[in-house]
């Protein structure tokens, strides 16, 4: 998983396996020049309360864990880039949480900038027995950026992870995440939705590993493409020798709005132990036309009835958000985000 | 009020409407019956616009408003509403705010003002309570989950608030018991108006008894074969349709 940013030698390209869909040695070409980060931040995209702020800019993660110490189990860590115009300015750095037994966190990640920058920021995160990690990640990032967001999580037995993440792509992005799962009670939920447009490319990767018995996982990801916009989606549960009890459900569903657009999808399942239950579904196509014809048959014209399923499509994702304050704010993001996919 | 002249209509080049004609008066309920397979679905989807309905010949009107050269939308906004068999789920949408967006698109088109949210709450609650429909329950996803009782229910909801000026009622009491189609039919005899119509397309005389028609047309093989009083209904529950088929050949 390991990649320096400022060593071309170390990209990924479609030759490695995991990077088959998204071939970042292509799309970068020329190393991004390693500059001082800029903390000219501009205002959020959305609004919140209750949250304790912490800025990141670039990748720097310094001063991380006394964020988390201040938060009062409510952190919003605001990923900053700016970039440049008239080269790619590029950051890279690790960050790291840990949770301690029974300890709750609720972690709000945004990730905007401006320019053109490439990033590549890694986060570590470990949740001892019993602690409850609910991460909400927004990528908000400008048309011109290279983000790639590689994260590991390792949980402890009872311990709770959930993750959504929700994008709106970027010219590289990459959002990835690898989660040893300890079973014995641990629950796991990766959720993911994605709204793309223009010439945009977005990869959503995870894996999951079950190395011991009684674990669950579940994953929804849901995604509207249109225009020439690139979604790639590889998804694996392994089961390993002995993770018996093992219960884990992914689903995939895209809507792609138009020819050029395009969803690449692979779920992987392998199963190394007997006594499971997993599946696996994955749906690509286009708006249901019954129920485009029941909202028109009620007087919403095509554009808005469009509009309100496409939307309708997404949302269930969110609501799945726990926390009220943050479900309500990235509920209105997504919402405002998918009045450009009306007029289609 | 609904004129229907020689409606001829093809789904995937198979032609299932051939020239059906039929006139509803204002203020009068009609029933359409017919075994499986006779059109009667058709009617109404072709009436509500549906896209791969595809008029080959005549017309229909609606107080003298051509409805075929309209789009699906403006036909509602025109006063047309046709209830589904089996109301679709919308996953993500509060049935509140489906209704809310249906009621304002059609008086948008009509060029009257949206309704406010405060007037829109106020009067959905009066006509939920007298549908015995829970507020909660319109705060949930349009459909989602629902009994087949509580989709229709929902189905008479949307009627009442829209307010259309002719309802098609496509076999409404499917997937009902006694108590939801009795519940279901007061909801729909409530909306019985001197300057309202009805169209009820069913199957069997079930309905009939409890949403009594002024008319009975019979459908067989894309055509009305036979029409006559309520007393039909009976007559056809005891003969079946038989009688009848030998008449469409």
């Amino acid at each position: 998983m390991a990649f320096d940013l400022f060593d071309p030698i170390t990209w990924p390209t479609r030759r490695d396996e995991e990077w088959k869909y998204s071939d970042l040695a292509r799309h970068l070409r020329i190393t991004p020049r390693e500059l001082e980060v800029s903390t000219d931040i501009a205002a959020p995209a959305l609004t919140l309360e209750g949250f304790h702020v912490h800025n990141v800019f670039g990748a720097d993660y310094s001063g991380l864990e006394a964020a988390v110490a201040a938060s009062n189990g409510k952190l919003w860590l605001r990923h900053w880039a700016r970039g440049r115009l008239d080269c790619v300015a590029g950051f890279q750095n690790k960050g790291r949480i840990d949770l301690k037994a029974g300890e709750h966190l609720t972690l709000f990640e945004t990730y905007e900038g401006k320019g053109n920058y490439a990033v590549h920021s890694e986060l570590e995160l470990t949740l001892a027995e019993g602690a409850r990690l609910e991460r909400v990640v927004v990528m908000d990032e400008p048309e011109t950026a290279t983000s790639v967001r590689q994260s590991t999580i390792d949980t402890a037995p009872n311990a709770q992870y959930v993750q959504t993440v929700v994008s709106t792509g970027a010219a590289f992005q990459r959002f990835e995440s690898h989660v040893a799962h300890a079973g014995h009670g641990a629950e796991v939920r990766m959720d993911g939705a994605y709204l793309l447009k223009n010439k945009t490319h977005f990869d959503y990767t995870t894996r999951l590993d079950h190395q011991h018995i009684n674990g669950v996982t579940t994953q929804t990801i849901k995604g509207l493409v249109k225009d020439q916009a690139q979604v790639v989606f590889q998804g694996r549960i392994l089961v390993q020798k002995g993770a018996d009890g093992t219960d884990a459900r992914m689903r995939h569903q895209a809507l792609i709005l138009n020819d050029g657009a395009r969803v690449r999808a692979k779920p992987e399942l392998e199963i190394y132990a007997d006594d499971v239950q997993c599946a696996h579904g994955n749906t690509i196509g286009n708006l249901d036309e019954n129920a485009l014809f029941f909202c028109m048959s009620r007087g919403m014209d095509e554009a808005t009835a469009r509009g309100l399923l496409m939307q309708a499509f997404i949302v269930p994702v969110i609501e799945a958000i726990d926390d009220d304050h943050l479900r309500a704010a990235v509920l209105e993001f997504v919402e405002a985000k998918a009045g450009g996919f009306y007029g289609v | 009020m609904l004129n229907i002249e020689n409606l001829t209509v093809s789904v995937d080049d198979k032609t299932i409407l051939k020239g059906l004609t039929l006139d509803v008066p204002t203020g009068e309920v009609h029933a359409i019956m017919g075994p499986n397979g006779a059109g009667k679905s058709t009617l109404g989807y072709t009436l509500a616009g549906r896209s791969n309905y595809e008029v080959t010949a005549g017309s229909a009107t609606l107080n003298g408003e051509d409805l075929l050269d309209k789009d699906v939308h403006e036909r509602a906004a025109a006063g047309l509403y046709l209830s589904f068999q089996y109301p679709l789920e919308i996953p993500g949408v509060p049935a509140l705010t489906f209704i809310r967006t249906a009621l304002n698109a059609q008086r948008k088109l009509r060029g009257e003002d949206e309704m406010s949210a405060p007037e829109f709450l106020k009067t959905t609650r009066e006509v939920a309570k007298s549908l015995k429909i829970d507020m909660d329950m319109l705060k949930r996803p349009l459909n989602v989950g629902f009994s087949g009782g509580e989709k229709k229910r929902m189905e008479v909801l949307q009627m009442a608030l829209l307010k259309p000026k002719f309802l098609i009622l496509d076999e409404t009491d499917s997937g009902l018991d006694i108590d939801a189609l009795k519940v279901v039919s007061e909801g729909v005899n409530a909306l019985r108006a001197p300057d309202r119509g009805m169209l009820v397309i069913t199957h069997y005389q079930r309905l009939l008894d409890h949403i009594t028609p002024d008319r009975i047309h019979i459908l067989v093989d894309g055509r009305i074969v036979h029409s006559g009083g309520p007393e039909l209904a009976h007559e056809l529950e005891a003969n079946g349709y038989d009688q009848y088929l030998g008449e469409a050949a």
